[in-house]
């Protein structure tokens, strides 16, 4: 259970909130508290203190540019993301990812900042947001830096985030003709986590010649996977077989466990297959729909 | 600490433990009707809403609701008949330990999406768990309840 | 009857919050409880160190084995401690238990306890427990009390229940023109009630009163006088409605410990577990093997079948309340059929995991599994229509049944006619590219006999009644249908009739809830209810009626049967093996419908239970550990994982008493898992003889099958 003699500060500002987070690594910062509070409640978090950024206006702000790209201040909830008609303009595979995470109590409150801070590769925004190239912007008593999201994630739980840092933001590039998919393979039940999800997103030129393409995997490591061969597409116009070549290379890299949903050998060639589904869905807008695949 | 909120649209003020959690602050507060089972937010049996959002409270501190709006089942069946009404008339339940859940999950939709289609109400109640009805009448009062409001 | 009568009157109480159950009583001066659970699942207690606990802040009092009453207690046989004594036989069993003055706090210093064990040699699975050289989970199992095995019976048994002839079995098989041998396993699985397990314990001078999520009242007050050496009559069970049983709250679970505890300490105590200990240290489900072999002629028609079921019994035997220790449900699978031939041995082991105990329909899913997917093989091997193959083979009117019983009347074939029909008209649509499978299964149940019962009606200003009844609502309607029984028989409106459950000092007795009893158990003590009611020619003094076997209760009706066949369209993803059920369509026989909404409740909960039996829910274990110890992890059907529900009533069959009601409740969960799993063979040629049916299971199936098709080119 939570400590009862638990600090408890909801801070208003962000200046305030990295003044308190600055206090030790007892201190700890939460958005929804989805991640936070199952970790309290069963004692695998006791920390002196609790840093609430739910209080803090800038970093609720969800900001679509007239160029396309998506500002998304830390404490945006899922379901705000989900329901963004920017979001769903733009980047249909993120709002759909993002609109099937758990439940509506999970989304209501669940942050874009929390969930990539939590850090389970299992989770549906990382492999979207990987495959969108998206930049987070952090904020600590050193300053301001960007890391890419796929440089992100060190490990479970463990990200480049110093003890004293926040994300204040997720941005979402613009990139003019790139096509996005986002898949979560779940074939028990509906709301659980995936066996394995996958996003890829290709950019092409007027040719049909791939200028950009990126792959992600989730459910596959410690870390949601970025698959470096998909860029080998770049300057080619592909066919079945060179994406069936970027999907071996997925299946290949993918290192996953045994658990509920699936073996580590079942998740392995899920990988391959659902990384084929996805850059399919992104070459061929006319391909019949795939059950829990959106592509956009 | 002390917390000032609004619960079931009174004004409270309530003493509690920083780290207690929500769920077992209403209910000590004897607003019984809200329920924990799993303890991990999967099965809704403690839906209560807060600023018209529902929330797991068994895992949502008490603290965060200092300044909120606050509801149980037993305040929205108060202020919403038409929400009672619907599961009374659909017969949405079996042994009832699901439906205060059910019902703020149902209350949570009404202001969310309030013409949601039977696919979107079976996504969004795919939140709460029930273990004897099948789901067909609580998908009926819902629908219901959303048709007539 | 005149009318249907509509609407139930908890409906507003469940819906608005203002239903009370066991876990929201609340009495003066309250303790509560924690319980300290053994992390291992076998091993001798080497100490037990409760000083830092019992310092601790609020804690009223740590007490271990040496405090409680060392009589064990059980549903039958009595095997099961209050507290481990000496040893521990599964990871979660009750080793201590704090009582304190907040749930937070007696967690807190439950956490304090330090137990030092001997780690012991566990065994985990069943086919390990009844090898000879198998670690002993109990030293002498045949002295507890109502045990069900001897001396000699072989290592680690809770009971061996045969019937019929090996040899006659060996015989027809010889001589059959096809033969199916299939071994079918399914896994624990547990009930899945919302409401976790509670008690409420309080010692008022020489009484004691109880609030228990325990569906048998009388049983319980039974069961604690005897463990606790008490008078029944100072024991008062209170009524109150449950939060889901399915049948995970028949035994006496955590209330003997809490009615120690109150007695300990002086005060009211409450327990209210965590999910965790629901999942992990309550009475889940038998995990099962089955093999199956069957045989048939030319025509299609049964010969023989041999049945050798193995479950897991877990490390106490107690949690099970038939006499022979046994799962009834496994020894009817073959109900439904005429079997010239049959053979059937069930035996269950101990073993050092989590007990287990009854679950809906108990040991039917498992061996319907089974059976309705050999004989699904068996028609394939007789190139016959697998429908048409049951149908060949079906109880025919008059025929005795397994049991020897002759039916009242025998409606398979109409039941299985009326589904395969429906299943036609489905409009179930698969995903693009994805391969389409039928399925079907049959299962048959025998109503059970009149209860030993008793009702009270009592006038009312008003012109009310107000039914007093000895059964809890658990979440069954039992309750509705009651009232509607009565208005039926009274000649009133529904509406004015309050059904109230009173205590067990308020009624004489009642064997509880559960085996689909209370509609067809209380509707002959309702019918003399009524008519006595009647007979006092208007209003006055209560009319109490007791009925039953020891009440006079007239001659035994004829046996009644119901069946209920199903089909299961099914959509398979051939490239990853993930089945979608698209729908199950159940065809059941029905007598006279008492509360259409109910029943039809009863019908779909019971179809969606199945699903998850089939394709969802497994209880998994690691080295003794469950696993899956949250409904995270154990993962329920949400209502969008369900497939389309269709069902079709065989009505106009010939229930028991003049009610004419034929019970529901354990009917529909029972075939589904056969019916998904043939119409997952009938997708891919595969067929899945493990529960639960999952993507990665056909996956590797289906790849087997090309690999053997490649090595045969």
């Amino acid at each position: 259970m939570p400590p009862a003699d638990l600090i408890f500060s909801a801070p208003a500002t962000l200046a305030d909130a990295l003044g308190e987070l600055a206090g030790g690594e007892d201190v700890i910062a939460m958005g929804g508290g989805t991640s936070v509070g199952l970790l309290l409640k069963n004692d695998l978090l006791q920390p002196r203190k609790i840093v609430w950024l739910a209080r803090i206006p800038e970093l609720r702000r969800l900001a679509a540019s007239t160029a396309g790209e998506l500002a998304l201040g830390a404490t945006v909830t899922l379901r705000e993301l989900a329901r963004s008609a920017a979001a769903g303009r733009q980047f249909p595979a993120l709002a759909y990812a993002a609109g099937r995470v758990g439940n509506p109590r999970v989304r209501a409150v669940a942050t874009v900042g929390g969930a990539l801070a939590h850090s389970d590769a299992r989770q549906d925004l990382p492999p979207i947001l990987y495959a969108l190239q998206a930049t987070v912007r952090i904020q600590g008593p050193q300053g301001a830096r960007e890391v890419p999201v796929a440089e992100f994630h060190t490990g479970f739980m463990e990200t480049v985030l110093a003890e004293d840092e926040l994300v204040t933001q997720v941005v979402i590039p613009a990139v003019a003709g790139r096509r996005a998919a986002y898949a979560r393979f779940t074939p028990g039940s509906h709301d659980d986590y995936p066996t394995v999800s996958a996003a890829a997103s290709i950019v092409r030129d007027g040719d049909g010649r791939i200028t950009s393409a990126v792959l992600a995997l989730g459910g596959v490591g410690r870390t949601p996977l970025l698959v470096p061969a998909a860029s080998g597409l770049a300057g080619t116009v592909p066919g079945p077989h060179e994406v069936q070549a970027v999907a071996a290379a997925a299946e290949a890299a993918a290192e996953p466990y045994d658990d509920q949903r699936g073996s580590a050998r079942y998740k392995k060639a899920m990988a391959g297959e659902w990384a084929a589904r996805v850059l399919r869905a992104c070459l061929d807008p006319g391909a019949p729909p795939v059950p829990d695949l959106v592509a956009g | 600490m002390k917390l000032s909120f609004t619960l079931n649209g009174e004004e409270v003020e309530v003493a509690a433990e920083t780290g207690a959690l929500l769920v077992d602050l209403i209910r000590d507060l004897g607003l019984t009707g809200t329920k924990e089972a799993c303890g991990v937010g999967v099965c809704g049996l403690c839906t209560v809403l807060v600023d018209d959002l529902p929330v797991s409270s068994c895992l949502y501190l008490a603290a965060c609701v200092d300044g909120a709006d606050v509801w149980t089942v037993e305040g929205l069946a108060r202020r919403e008949p038409g929400l009672i009404q619907a599961f009374a008339e659909h017969e949405g339940m079996q042994c009832g330990i699901c439906t205060p859940g059910q019902v703020v999950a149902a209350a949570a939709l009404a202001r969310e999406n309030p013409g949601a289609t039977e696919a979107e109400i079976r996504e969004h109640q795919a939140g709460n768990l029930c273990r004897c009805t099948g789901y067909q009448t609580i998908a009926a009062s819902v629908e219901a309840y959303l048709a007539a409001r | 009857m005149p009318e249907v009568f509509r609407g139930r009157d908890d409906a507003r109480a469940k819906a608005s919050g203002a239903a009370r159950y066991v876990g929201d009583v609340s009495l003066p001066g309250m303790l509560h409880v924690a319980v300290v659970r053994s992390l291992l699942p076998h091993a001798r207690i080497a100490g037990i160190d409760t000083k830092l606990a019992e310092a601790a802040d609020g804690v009223a009092g740590v007490f271990t084995a040496a405090d409680v009453n060392p009589a064990p207690y059980g549903r039958s046989v009595r095997d099961i401690p209050i507290l481990a004594r000496g040893k521990v036989r599964f990871a979660g069993e009750r080793i201590a238990a704090v009582v304190a003055e907040s749930r937070r706090a007696a967690e807190a210093a439950a956490a304090l306890v330090e137990v030092t064990y001997e780690d012991l040699p566990a065994v985990l699975s069943a086919e390990e427990a009844i090898t000879p050289d198998a670690p002993a989970v109990h030293e002498e199992p045949w002295s507890y009390p109502r045990a069900a095995v001897r001396p000699g019976d072989g290592q680690n048994m809770q009971s061996r229940v045969v019937h019929g002839s090996p040899e006659a079995v060996e015989a027809a098989l010889a001589a059959s023109d096809h033969v199916i041998d299939g071994t079918y396993t399914t896994p624990s699985g547990h009930q899945g009630y919302l409401e976790p397990q509670a008690c409420v314990a309080a010692v008022d001078g020489s009484r004691l009163r109880i609030w228990a999520t325990n569906k048998s009242p009388y049983r319980l007050r039974s069961q604690l006088a005897e463990c606790l050496g008490l008078d029944p009559a100072s024991i008062e069970i209170q009524p109150g409605p449950l939060g889901g049983d399915f049948g995970g709250k028949g035994s006496p679970m955590d209330i003997p410990l809490c009615a120690e505890l109150a007695r300990l300490t002086g005060r009211p105590v409450k327990l209210v577990l965590r999910y965790t200990e629901d999942l992990t240290a309550t009475n889940p489900r038998h995990p099962a093997r089955i093999r199956i072999r069957a045989g048939c002629d030319a025509g299609g028609r049964l010969t023989a079948v041999e049945v050798r079921a193995l479950l897991n019994g877990g490390a106490y035997a107690g949690f099970k309340p038939l006499a022979n220790v046994s799962l009834h449900g496994v020894e009817e699978c073959t109900l439904a059929y005429h079997v010239p031939a049959l053979y059937l041995e069930t035996v269950i082991a101990y073993t050092n995991t989590v007990p287990r105990g009854h679950m809906r329909s108990p040991g039917s899913p498992q061996s319907a599994f089974a059976i309705e997917s050999a004989l699904d093989e068996l028609a394939d091997l007789a190139s016959l229509d697998r429908a048409e193959f049951r149908r060949r083979n079906l109880v025919r009117p008059g025929e005795p049944s397994v049991t020897g019983k002759v039916w009242a009347e025998a409606r398979g074939a109409p039941t299985l006619d009326a589904a395969v029909e429906q299943a036609r008209l489905s409009q179930a649509q698969a995903p693009p590219g994805w391969r389409r499978g039928t399925g079907v299964a049959v299962y048959a149940r025998e109503a059970p006999g009149m209860a030993a019962t008793s009702v009270r009606l009592i006038p009312v200003q008003g012109g009310r009644i107000r039914a007093e009844v000895p059964v809890p609502e658990t979440g069954t309607g039992s309750h509705t249908v009651i009232r509607n029984l009565l208005a039926a028989g009274l000649g009133v409106s529904a509406a004015d009739i309050d059904v109230v459950h009173v205590g067990t000092g308020d009624l004489p007795g009642d064997p509880g809830v559960g085996g689909s009893r209370v509609t067809v158990g209380m509707s002959e003590a309702l019918d003399r209810a009524a008519r006595a009611w009647r007979e006092r020619g208007g209003p006055g003094e209560p009319v109490e009626i007791r009925s039953g076997p020891d009440a006079g209760g007239g001659a035994p009706p004829p046996a009644v049967s119901s069946y209920c066949a199903q089909v299961a369209q099914v959509a398979v993803d051939l490239v990853t093996g993930q089945v979608k059920v698209l729908e199950i369509l159940s065809a059941v026989d029905v007598g006279r419908i008492v509360h259409p909404a109910g029943h039809q409740m009863q019908i779909d909960g019971g179809t969606v239970m199945g699903y998850g039996f089939a394709c969802l829910e497994d209880l998994a274990e690691d080295d003794g550990q469950v696993t899956a110890a949250n409904l995270g992890e154990f993962r329920l059907p949400v209502m969008a994982d369900i497939p389309a529900l269709r069902t079709v009533l065989v009505e106009g069959g010939q229930g028991v008493t003049s009610a004419n009601v034929k019970p529901v409740g354990e009917l529909t969960n029972v075939p589904v898992a056969a019916a998904i799993a043939n119409a997952v063979a009938d997708a891919t040629g595969c067929r899945i003889r493990d529960l639960p049916v999952t993507a990665e299971k056909v996956y590797w199936a289906l790849r087997d099958r090309a690999e053997a098709e490649r090595r045969q080119k």
